[in-house]
C-alpha cells in the first residue's frame, strides 16, 4: 500500500483535544502514523493553509434497501430535474452512469458523499427482510463504509412476546434474545424502531397511536416497545443505543410525545433521530410552533441521549420512511401528487411521500427554524450530529449549505429574510447569536457519529485511526470549503481530488454479533413456520453470504462492549 | 429415476415470481433430469426437468457450429463492438448477472428491456403517474380475509399461489376469494379452493376489466348506505355486494398477473390502485402483482438502484434516458432501431429469443443451443442460478431477495462471468 504526507494542514480534530496543529500528517499502510524526520513517503501533498478533518461520517441517511429503490422509481421526474438525458461522466471513466438528485442511484450517490469529503453512511431503516437487498445496495455504493440499522418494534412476534410478558415483562430475556439473533441474522450495526406499534397499528387499522396508548391488537404501548428495546440493547453491549424514530412524526404538538419518549427510556441510553420532525408545539395562530426550546432542554437536562437533527431544505425532495401510519396520513400533501405505501412482511411497513419544501410555506418556514434552532440550542455538540435525514428533509448534498447557514449568522438571517413573513418576523432563531466553530461541526459530521456507533478508529485523526481524511481550503465560505475538498483520503487511498473521483474501491461493511441464548430459535422456527412466507433456515445471513452481497468489501464487525449483561 | 442420493433439502425454486423453498431436489445420476420431490408444483417439476443431473456438456456456437468459450466469447465481443445501437432484452439473471450486465449496457450504450416488458411497465407506470399500496406474501397469509384476483386467477404463472397466501390454513377463521373477470377455467379452478371457512366467488360482468373497475370506484365513492341501482343486472348487483364486503373486510388484498392484463394494461393497475387508496381512508387493503419471474424483476430492481432508473431505460450517447414507451424491445427489433439482439436467459428453456433479422448473442439455458443456432448468430450456454451457481433473486413482492443455492455444480460459466469477459474483450477491441 502506498504512503502520504500531508504536510502542515490545520487539523480540526475534536477528538483528541490540544493535539498540536498544524502539523504533518502521515499515512501508511491505510492507517494514520506519526511521521519521522527523513521517513520517505510516495506522496506528499502540501497541505499549508488548509484544513484536515477525518472523513465524514453520516449516521443516518436512506442510501440502500427497498423503500429508496421504490423511490427511485416514483421520482422519474427528479432524474429528469435537471438535465434529460442526465448527462454521462464522460470526463471520468472511474464514474459510470447513475443520476438522482433526491434519489440518486447508488453509484451517484457514492460519487457525490465521496466528493464532500465523506467516507461512512449508515442506512437507519433496514427491513429484517430486505436486508439481503439492503446490502446488496450499499455494497453497490462505492467507496463509502456502511451499516445499517434493523428495524424493531413492529414486527408481530415482538408485540406478540411483548404482551404475553405482560407488564412487568417477566419474558424479558427472551425479547433481547429475539432482538440479539435479529441482529445477528440480518448483519446490522444497530435497532432502529420507528413509531414504535404504530406500523403494526396501521395494519389493524389503528390511525394514531400516542405514546402511553394501547396497540389495538396486542394492548401494548409505544411507552413498552421503546423502553425494552433500550433495555435489550443496553445489556446485549450494543455501541449504538436504540435509534428512536419516535411517534406521531410530523404532528403538531408531538413534542409531548418527544418528551414522553425521553421519559420512557428512565434513564437508558437512546438517540433520537430526525428530531427536528418531534418537536412541534401547538402555539400561535396556526396551531403550529417551534418546541425546539423545549428539545433542547430535554437534551441538555440527559447526556445519555443523543439526536440527528433532520433538517429541512427548501426545494423538492421525497421522504422515505417507515412509518406508513404517519407517511399514510401525510400523503394527501404529495408534491408531486402521488405516494407509494406497503405492509411488509408482518415485520414492517414503508411510505414513500414526495415533498417539495417551500420558503413561503408557513408550516415549512418553520420547520426551517426548528431544526436550525435546535442545532444551536443544544449545548454539547458531542450529542448532535449533523444530518437532513436525507432525503426526507432534503438531499446530503445539500450538508455543505447546511454548515453555512450553522457557521455564519449574517448568512443565516438573509436566508431567514426570504421566509414567510410571520416565521420571519417571530421566531426565535432570529435572536440566536451562536455560529458554530470548526471544531463544533468536525464533532458534529465525523467525531460524535463516530464515537456513537462504537467506531474507535474513525471519526479522529489520531496515529493508528484508519486514514479517512477530508483536506479542505479554508475559505470564508464555508459553503464553498465544505462542497468541494481538496483531497480526500479513504483508508488511506486517494478517492477523489478537488471534486472528481480518482479511485473507487469498495467500501466495508460494519455491523454487530451480540450474543444470545439460542434456545430462542425454537420459538422464532415456529413463529416461521406459522406466520412466514420464507423458512427459517433461509432467513439468516452468514458472512459468507454478506459478502458476496456486499461486492466483496471488507467485513468489519464492531465489538460489544463487555459485561453490559 | 436412480436414486444415488438423498433429495437436496431447502431447495428455493427459480422458476417463478414465488421463489418457493419448502421443496426438494432429487439428484438422479449422469443425464437423468433433476426431479421435485416434497411436493409437487408443474412449473418447478418442468423447470428442474430442463437440467440433467450432472452439468450439461453443452459448447457454444458461432453461426451454429460448434466454438470454444474464449473464440465464442471473442466473437460475441466482435458483435458488441461492431453494433451501433445493441438491444439487451430477455434479462433472466440474478443479481449477479445484472451487476455485471449493467457495466457492459453503459459501456455499450445498450437499451435494456426484460422479457415480459409490456407487463411490467403496466405495473412501473402506474407506480410512475399515481404511486401504489402494496403487500407481501405474510401480510396476505396472516391477515387478508378478501381477496379479490383482477382478471385473471394466475395459477398457471404462479401454481403455488393459494398455498402461499395461505387459503385453507386455519389462521383466519373465514377468506372470502373473488375472481374478477374470469378467464375460462378460472371459476372451476377457483372453486376447488372452496373448503371450510373459504368461500369463493366469481365475477363476470358484461363489458370489460376496465368498465368493471370504473363502476367498483363509482359505487365506492357513494355512502355506504346508498342503494342498489334499481333493477340491477345480477353482475351488476354482485358488483354492489362486492363493494360493501370490500368496505366491511378487514385487510382486502387484489392480486393480479400484468401478462395477463390487456393492452393499456396500466391503466387497470392504476384503477386497481385507486380502489386501494379509497378503501384505505377507512379500512385496509392492499395490491400484490405477480411478475412473471425469470429474473427479468430482479434486474429491474438493480438495474435502478445502481443508474436510479429503471428498465427501458439506456446510457446513450446523449446520457441516461428512460423511455417506457420507446424502449420496448419487440417495437426496437420490429422497426430496426436496433442493431444486435443480446438475449439473455438463464432459468427458462422455453424462453427464446424474439424472432428477428439483427445479428443474435445469447447467454443462454443450455437447452436453448439449437434453437439459437442460425447465420450471425453466438450462443455462449450458461449455468442456471439455483441448479448449477449459487444466486439471489426478488420474489415478486419486490422486498424479499430469495438466496438461491446449488443443487449441483455446474461447467458452464454463469451470466456475471460471461458479462465480464464480454467487457473486458470489448475494451480490447475498442483501443486501438
Amino acid at each position: 500500500m502506498s504512503s502520504v504526507l500531508l504536510r502542515g494542514a490545520r487539523i480540526i480534530d475534536p477528538a483528541n483535544p490540544g493535539a498540536p496543529s498544524p502539523r504533518d500528517l502521515g499515512v501508511r499502510d491505510g492507517r494514520i502514523v506519526e511521521p519521522v524526520p527523513g521517513e520517505r513517503w510516495d506522496q506528499v501533498i502540501g497541505a499549508s493553509g488548509c484544513i484536515a478533518m477525518a472523513g465524514g461520517i453520516d449516521l443516518h441517511t436512506h442510501i440502500g434497501g427497498g423503500k429508496v429503490n421504490l423511490a427511485r422509481m416514483l421520482m422519474v421526474e427528479d432524474h429528469r430535474a435537471v438535465n434529460n438525458p442526465h448527462a454521462l461522466p464522460a470526463a471520468n471513466a472511474l464514474e459510470l452512469p447513475s443520476c438522482g438528485r433526491c434519489a440518486p442511484g447508488t453509484l451517484a450517490t457514492g460519487y457525490r458523499y465521496v466528493e464532500m469529503g465523506y467516507t461512512a453512511a449508515f442506512e437507519p431503516a433496514m427491513v429484517a427482510s430486505n436486508a439481503r437487498h439492503a446490502h446488496m445496495e450499499m455494497g453497490d455504493v462505492p467507496v463509502l463504509d456502511h451499516g445499517a440499522y434493523v428495524m424493531l418494534g413492529n414486527d408481530e412476534l415482538f408485540l406478540q412476546l411483548l404482551a404475553e410478558g405482560g407488564p412487568d415483562a417477566h419474558n424479558f430475556a427472551q425479547l433481547r434474545d429475539y432482538t440479539a439473533w435479529t441482529m445477528r441474522a440480518s448483519k446490522a450495526m444497530g435497532v432502529k424502531v420507528v413509531n414504535p406499534g404504530g406500523i403494526s397499528a396501521f395494519k389493524f387499522n389503528q390511525r394514531k397511536l400516542d405514546v402511553n396508548e394501547a396497540h389495538v391488537r396486542w394492548q401494548v404501548t409505544p411507552r413498552q416497545v421503546v423502553h425494552t428495546l433500550a433495555r435489550a440493547l443496553h445489556e446485549l453491549g450494543v455501541p449504538h443505543p436504540l435509534h428512536i424514530h419516535g411517534s406521531n412524526l410530523g404532528v403538531a404538538g408531538n413534542i409531548d410525545s418527544t418528551l414522553q419518549t425521553i421519559a420512557a427510556l428512565e434513564g437508558l441510553p437512546a438517540h433520537l433521530t430526525h428530531v427536528q420532525f418531534h418537536s412541534y408545539g401547538t402555539e400561535g395562530p396556526k396551531k403550529f410552533s417551534s418546541a425546539a426550546q423545549q428539545l433542547a432542554e430535554a437534551v441538555n437536562a440527559n447526556p445519555q441521549i443523543s439526536i440527528d437533527v433532520g433538517q429541512i431544505m427548501f426545494g423538492q425532495t421525497v421522504t422515505a420512511s417507515g412509518d406508513t401510519m404517519r407517511q399514510h396520513a401525510q400523503s394527501a400533501l404529495a408534491s408531486p401528487r402521488k405516494w407509494v405505501g406497503a405492509d411488509i412482511e408482518c415485520t414492517a411497513g414503508c411510505g414513500v411521500v414526495p415533498f417539495r419544501y417551500r420558503e413561503q410555506s408557513y408550516v415549512n418556514a418553520l420547520q426551517w427554524a426548528i431544526g436550525l434552532e435546535i442545532f444551536l440550542l443544544v449545548n454539547n455538540p458531542w450529542q448532535v450530529v449533523l444530518t437532513t435525514d436525507h432525503p426526507n428533509g432534503g438531499p446530503f448534498t445539500s450538508y455543505p449549505h447546511l454548515i453555512r447557514l450553522l457557521m455564519d449568522r449574517s448568512f443565516r438571517d438573509e436566508q431567514l429574510a426570504r421566509l414567510h413573513p410571520e416565521v420571519a418576523a417571530h421566531c426565535a432563531l432570529r435572536s440566536i447569536a451562536r455560529e458554530l466553530t470548526l471544531d463544533e461541526i468536525a464533532v458534529m459530521t465525523r467525531a460524535a457519529p463516530a464515537r456513537l456507533l462504537g467506531l474507535r478508529d474513525r471519526g479522529h485523526l489520531g496515529v493508528g485511526a484508519a486514514a479517512d481524511i477530508a483536506l479542505y481550503h479554508d475559505e470564508p465560505n464555508r459553503e464553498t470549503m465544505f462542497a468541494t475538498p481538496l483531497v480526500v483520503l479513504k483508508d488511506g487511498t486517494l478517492v477523489a481530488r478537488a471534486g472528481r473521483i480518482t479511485a473507487t474501491p469498495v467500501g466495508g461493511t460494519h455491523f454487530v454479533e451480540p450474543g444470545y441464548d439460542s434456545a430462542i430459535e425454537k420459538t422464532l422456527r415456529r413463529h416461521w413456520s406459522e406466520h412466514g412466507s420464507i423458512g427459517f433456515d433461509r432467513v439468516a445471513i452468514d458472512r459468507d453470504e454478506l459478502c458476496r452481497c456486499c461486492n466483496g468489501g471488507r467485513l468489519l464487525p464492531a465489538a460489544c462492549f463487555e459485561g453490559s449483561s | 429415476m436412480s436414486e444415488v442420493s438423498a433429495p437436496v433439502a431447502g431447495w428455493v425454486c427459480p422458476f417463478c415470481a414465488l421463489a418457493c423453498d419448502h421443496l426438494d431436489v432429487q439428484i438422479g445420476q449422469d443425464d437423468e433430469p433433476l426431479a421435485l420431490r416434497g411436493g409437487d408444483c408443474p412449473r418447478a417439476r418442468s423447470g428442474l426437468q430442463t437440467f440433467a443431473s450432472r452439468s450439461a456438456d453443452v459448447s457454444p456456437t458461432i453461426d451454429g457450429r460448434n466454438a470454444s468459450l474464449d473464440d465464442a466469447v471473442a466473437a460475441a465481443a466482435r458483435q458488441l463492438a461492431a453494433s451501433r445501437q445493441p438491444l439487451f432484452a430477455g434479462l433472466g439473471t440474478d443479481v449477479a448477472g445484472a451487476r455485471a450486465l449493467y457495466r457492459l449496457a453503459c459501456a455499450c450504450g445498450a437499451i435494456c428491456d426484460g422479457a415480459g416488458g409490456d407487463a411490467a411497465m403496466h405495473v412501473l407506470r402506474a407506480l410512475q403517474d399515481r404511486g401504489q399500496f402494496t403487500t407481501t406474501l405474510a401480510e396476505v397469509r396472516t391477515r387478508a380475509d378478501l381477496i379479490v384476483f383482477v382478471g385473471s386467477l394466475p395459477t398457471d404463472l404462479a401454481p403455488l399461489l393459494a398455498q402461499r397466501c395461505g387459503i385453507g390454513e386455519a389462521q383466519l377463521a373465514t377468506r372470502h376469494l373473488v375472481v374478477l373477470h374470469p378467464r375460462a377455467g378460472d371459476a372451476a379452478a377457483l372453486a376447488a379452493m372452496a373448503r371450510n371457512g373459504v368461500s369463493v366467488e366469481s365475477i363476470a360482468p358484461d363489458g370489460d376489466l376496465f368498465t368493471t373497475l370504473a363502476q367498483l370506484n363509482a359505487t365506492l365513492a357513494r355512502p355506504a348506505s346508498s342503494a342498489v341501482p334499481a333493477q340491477p343486472s345480477a353482475a351488476g348487483a354482485a358488483l354492489h355486494a362486492l363493494a360493501e364486503r370490500l368496505r366491511r373486510a378487514s385487510y382486502a388484498v387484489f392480486i393480479g398477473a400484468p401478462l395477463h392484463l390487456p393492452a393499456h394494461g396500466a391503466l387497470i393497475v392504476e384503477a386497481v390502485h385507486r380502489l386501494i387508496g379509497r378503501l384505505n381512508a377507512g379500512t385496509r387493503a392492499a395490491a400484490l402483482w405477480l411478475d412473471g419471474g425469470n429474473g427479468a424483476a430482479t434486474v429491474n430492481q438493480v438495474f435502478a438502484w445502481l443508474s436510479g432508473l429503471p428498465l427501458r431505460s439506456r446510457a446513450g450517447p446523449r446520457g441516461l434516458e428512460h423511455e417506457p414507451f420507446a424502449f420496448g424491445a419487440a417495437r426496437l427489433l420490429e422497426g430496426a432501431a436496433v442493431d444486435l439482439l443480446m438475449w439473455v436467459s438463464s432459468f427458462d428453456a422455453a424462453a427464446l429469443p424474439p424472432p428477428c433479422t439483427q445479428p443474435l448473442l445469447v447467454l443462454g439455458h443450455p437447452a436453448q443451443a439449437s434453437a439459437c443456432a442460425r447465420r450471425d448468430a453466438v450462443f455462449i450456454p450458461v449455468a442456471t442460478p439455483g441448479i448449477g451457481v449459487d444466486g439471489h433473486v426478488f420474489r415478486t413482492d419486490g422486498t424479499v431477495l430469495m438466496p438461491l443455492r446449488t443443487v449441483r455444480p455446474d461447467a458452464l460459466p454463469g451470466v456475471a462471468e460471461v458479462a465480464q469477459w464480454l467487457l473486458r474483450a470489448r475494451r480490447g477491441l475498442s483501443q486501438p
